[in-house]
């Protein structure tokens, strides 16, 4: 069983083609790059298959069951997504948000403890997101998506605002997760210092997959 | 049980956004009392006949004033795109809107009672006349405000005239609530007996509402 499975999938935007006729399949254990220039239709890839944003045409299944069915809203507790906005609170402090995010997926404390230290942010654990800066609201949106320990994890643009430290903590995290056998898709121009361990990159041109390899 | 508990922390999590800024619950609070000020000030005394109107006035206050907290609580959502959090809950979408309502309830529930309070000092309202069974109203009143008002509102948030449209969709619909509940607010402050059949219409509306909203907030939440 594929973990991801798109069939034509196309998304459009008022006119625009965002994608176009996406076939393809990601099994278990992945780290796949996807890659393109702006507007390429990366962003709108993961969103759909994150179940965000429902394609215009075409199937997409997770988990073996079509993601916009009722019936794989469970299934969504084992995804995790960070979008280009870090989907956070401004006036809550991290640990709220991050006890929010826990709460909404029946997590305990525990994951909370474990993700504020992962992503080293226990030195502004009670402070309010709102006045924190852009790097340390992506550290808390990417803490936010880590935090079920997802089996796939779709990341847009994750190191976007990083700094060196918090960047290496990210490479630590998705080798770990490489290890592990757990699935993740990054879409980036630009991958980290670090070269990750990719073993496929799929390269999007105006909504289509132009290489695969 | 998962929707249960995502329609709590929602709740919860807005309870406490809403105590902690106060910016919601003020700005319907200092609208509502300014335009009650205002009408004591500008209108003439109070006397029977003109009696009958102030329910009306009263109910259609608060649905002015709702639209200012019914706006801000999505607002909060868009913000840094917070709501695909709640897009990606693991069960029925369909329990977000009931969170999002319970908060809304809540906060237009106060709201009502702050009206009362305002109305009994500057419009000689004597809500004492109107007894317990005006809590039931202003519970059924604010609870089918806060069904259309979530799930308008939410759906007006991702235009970019949502400023516009809430107001636009939301007074049609709530037409039906404003004029029962302005009809049974009449007849409890006159000590009258209420007709049976509009408080059963008023809330069989807000359970139609209740139902619409939580059956298509999945596909009002997406893209």
């Amino acid at each position: 069983m594929h973990l991801v499975e798109l069939i034509d999938v196309d998304k459009r935007y008022s006119g625009i083609r965002a994608l176009r006729q996406i076939s393809m399949t990601i099994g278990a254990g992945s780290l796949v790059h996807v890659a393109g220039a702006n507007g390429a239709g990366k962003s709108t890839l993961l969103r759909v298959i994150a179940a965000v944003t429902r394609p215009s045409h075409g199937a997409v299944h997770v988990f073996g069951e079509d993601a916009f069915k009722a019936s794989a809203a469970s299934n969504r507790a084992r995804v995790g997504y960070l979008g280009a906005a870090s989907a956070l609170y401004a006036d809550l402090t991290v640990a709220e948000n991050l006890r929010f995010s826990a709460t909404l997926f029946g997590l305990d404390e525990s994951a909370i403890g474990s993700q504020l230290q992962a992503m080293n942010l226990g030195e502004v654990a009670d402070q309010k997101v709102g006045t924190l800066s852009f790097g340390y609201r992506r550290r808390v949106g990417l803490a936010r998506a880590l935090l079920n320990n997802p089996d796939l994890l779709l990341l847009d643009e994750p190191w976007n605002g990083l700094d060196q430290e918090a960047a290496k903590g990210l490479f630590t995290v998705l080798n770990a997760r490489v290890q592990a056998g757990q699935t993740t898709l990054v879409a980036a121009h630009a991958t980290a210092a670090d070269p990750l361990p990719f073993n496929r990159v799929l390269q999007l041109e105006r909504g289509r997959i132009v290489e695969d390899v | 049980m998962t929707g249960a508990r995502v329609a709590a922390a929602i709740l919860r999590k807005d309870l406490l956004l809403d105590l902690r800024l106060g910016d919601r619950l003020g700005q319907m609070w200092v609208f509502a009392a300014l335009v009650i000020v205002l009408m004591s000030i500008t209108l003439p005394a109070v006397n029977d006949e003109t009696r009958a109107w102030v329910p009306a006035l009263l109910w259609t206050i608060a649905l002015l004033a709702s639209l200012l907290g019914l706006a801000r609580s999505l607002q909060t959502e868009r913000d840094d795109g917070a709501i695909q959090q709640l897009v990606q809950v693991p069960c029925d979408r369909g329990w977000v809107f009931l969170g999002k309502v319970a908060a809304n309830w809540l906060a237009l529930f106060a709201l009502l009672l702050w009206i009362a309070l305002l109305s009994a000092l500057f419009l000689d309202v004597a809500w004492t006349r109107a007894g317990f069974e005006m809590i039931g109203l202003a519970l059924l009143g604010s609870l089918g405000l806060a069904a259309l008002g979530t799930l308008l509102a939410t759906l007006a948030s991702s235009s970019r005239f949502a400023q516009f449209l809430l107001p636009v969709l939301l007074f049609p619909l709530m037409l039906p609530i404003l004029v029962w509940a302005s009809l049974l607010t009449r007849d409890l402050l006159g000590g009258q007996i209420s007709a049976a059949p509009l408080w059963g219409v008023l809330a069989l509306y807000d359970w139609i509402f209740l139902l619409i909203g939580y059956f298509t907030f999945n596909a009002i939440l997406e893209d």
